[in-house]
């Protein structure tokens, strides 16, 4: 059984369709990229399954369970690191367990061991204003994990980073993902980012937005910056460019 | 910059200018009356003032001890209101449409003539003061905790929803903390006007005395330097009540002037109790959240 499974989702703003029907099966453990130019549905998809939209038709499962249009299921992060400016990198690291009451001594360990894991540790009290953009998102994954939810979706987490910082935080999400072993979404219009990172590449297109077509990333694990410039993956982005942008210049004619 | 250079450069920065520009305004009024041999039923010497103020000291300090409670207290009254009345307009736009206008008129309508219908209905005592420093600082804190929850991030609201927080814990943890910048400039703004709204409160009427009792008394008497006696303690009045502000803006919003949480928060405490008493925390990255061990440990 797959652990996110998104059969026949469809989304209608008034006339347009945003989305046409969605099939997309991700295993558990499994890092699938979703990419494709602006318009293309990418982050309707993403409110759909984080639940804060509603599908026109369809449904999203997790575990095999009809999760459509409830949140909470899934833990997901925005190129706005969204942290609260006035709580220190600890007490927003712990912020899921401060909306169910008193955070316990329990649930600030454990906050503290996944910012000491994640190069956070000398951070742990400071505000938000005195991190570095990349820090803050950091901080803003650590708060995903701390949420303990098997899915994560991420949404263009890093769009905002300058090309250097950008590459840091890849691989350091690619050492979090190969230890903590959730299963991650993630959403970019990044082409290099998202075979970089991801098991598989969905590429989504525009008008209706729709999935193109799912790739294979068979490149081998763990990956290092090599990676970036081997034959494959030269092949792979050549493809999905191919798939984005001949379809644009189909679309112009 | 070394730290230890910039915490000698702010302190000298923060008590030494100030003090030096005093020093130089209290030059200038003596020079004034020297040069222009201004007579001392006019404008009393800074020497003369100083008198005035020790001569009198036990009812000054009496009188300022009273506006001082008019302004506390009508500050607090004002603030716990105002905000009450910005959190319901916030809730409803019906509520903001009916409110609005009527909070708007009510600034429209100078505070001397409130003043002396309040001392018609609440008499001479503490009162109408309280409730004219209440009346100047309400429609700031109004104005700006209105301000602030609208400058909310929708998608801070929506994300800790959907980490399963009530609209209540949603409110206290995303949205209240948010006012509280736009609120202290408006206290900030207000807190000397307020002592003026305090002595206006005592001029309109008063058997409870005040600075601006004695002031009005002074006056009519020609007693200039009393008078400036009276000014110079209002004019301190008004630095306390400002600097009161500012430190209890610190003490709310620390993550303002500061870069980490302070030695006694929550957290730090826990952590240098943890330290010293039980055992180090796991570094090995087995402490995942929510009983979900990584199969990697």
């Amino acid at each position: 059984m797959p652990k996110l499974e998104i059969d026949g989702v469809t989304r209608r703003f008034e006339d347009t369709v945003a989305l046409a029907p969605v099939q997309l099966a991700v295993d558990a453990g499994e890092f699938v990229s979703i990419v494709g130019p602006s318009g293309c549905g990418k982050s309707t998809l993403f409110n759909i399954v984080s639940g804060i939209l509603r599908p026109t038709s369809g449904v999203v499962r997790i575990d095999g369970t009809d999760v459509t249009g409830q949140t909470g299921h899934v833990g997901y992060m925005l190129q706005k690191d969204l942290l609260l400016p006035w709580r220190t990198v600890l007490e927003n690291i712990t912020l899921g367990s401060s909306l169910h009451g008193r955070v316990t001594d329990d649930e600030l360990e454990r906050g503290l061991a996944l910012a000491r894991r994640y190069g956070l540790g000398d951070f742990v009290h400071h505000y938000p204003h005195a991190l570095s953009g990349g820090m803050r998102q950091r901080v803003a994954l650590m708060r995903t994990l701390a949420m303990a939810r098997d899915v994560m979706l991420l949404d263009e987490p890093f769009g905002a980073l300058d090309s250097q910082t950008r590459l840091e935080m890849q691989r350091w999400l690619l050492s979090v993902w190969q230890e903590q072993q959730r299963t991650v979404v993630f959403v970019t219009h990044d082409i290099d980012e998202a075979i970089f990172l991801a098991d598989r590449v969905v590429v989504m297109s525009p008008r209706p937005g729709r999935v193109r077509e799912i790739l294979d990333v068979d490149l081998p694990r763990p990956r290092t910056l090599d990676v970036l410039t081997s034959a494959p993956f030269s092949a792979l982005k050549a493809r999905i460019l191919h798939l984005i942008y001949d379809l644009e210049m189909a679309d112009a004619a | 910059m070394p730290p230890e250079r910039t915490w000698k450069d702010s302190i000298a920065l923060q008590i030494g200018a100030p003090l030096a520009s005093f020093a130089l305004l209290v030059g200038v009024w003596a020079l004034v009356i020297e040069l222009f041999d201004i007579p001392g039923y006019v404008l009393p010497t800074p020497t003369a003032t100083f008198d005035a103020i020790t001569g009198d000291w036990s009812t000054l300090i009496e009188g300022a001890w009273i506006t001082f409670k008019e302004f506390v207290f009508g500050f607090v009254a004002g603030v716990l209101v105002g905000f009450a009345c910005a959190l319901a307009m916030a809730q409803s736009r019906l509520v903001q449409r009916a409110l609005y206008p009527v909070l708007i008129a009510s600034q429209a309508v100078p505070i001397i003539a409130i003043a002396a219908a309040l001392v018609i209905w609440l008499g001479f005592g503490l009162a109408p003061k309280v409730v004219i420093v209440a009346l100047i600082v309400f429609f700031p804190v109004v104005v700006n905790v209105l301000d602030g929850l609208s400058s909310v991030d929708r998608d801070m609201v929506n994300l800790v929803r959907a980490m399963g927080a009530s609209r209540l814990r949603a409110f206290r943890t995303v949205e209240l903390p948010a006012t509280y910048t736009p609120m202290f400039s408006a206290l900030k703004l207000s807190a000397t006007f307020s002592v003026t709204g305090a002595v206006i409160g005592e001029w309109t009427a008063s058997t409870s005395g005040g600075l601006g009792a004695y002031l009005l008394q002074a006056n009519s008497r020609l007693n200039t330097p009393a008078t400036f006696a009276a000014i110079v303690l209002l004019a301190a009045l008004g630095l306390i009540a400002f600097l009161c502000v500012v430190a209890v803006e610190r003490w709310l919003t620390p993550w303002r002037t500061r870069s980490a949480a302070r030695r006694w928060s929550r957290s730090r405490r826990w952590q240098a109790r943890t330290r010293s008493g039980a055992p180090a925390v796991r570094a090995d990255g087995g402490a995942v959240a929510g009983g979900q061990p990584p199969t990697t440990a």
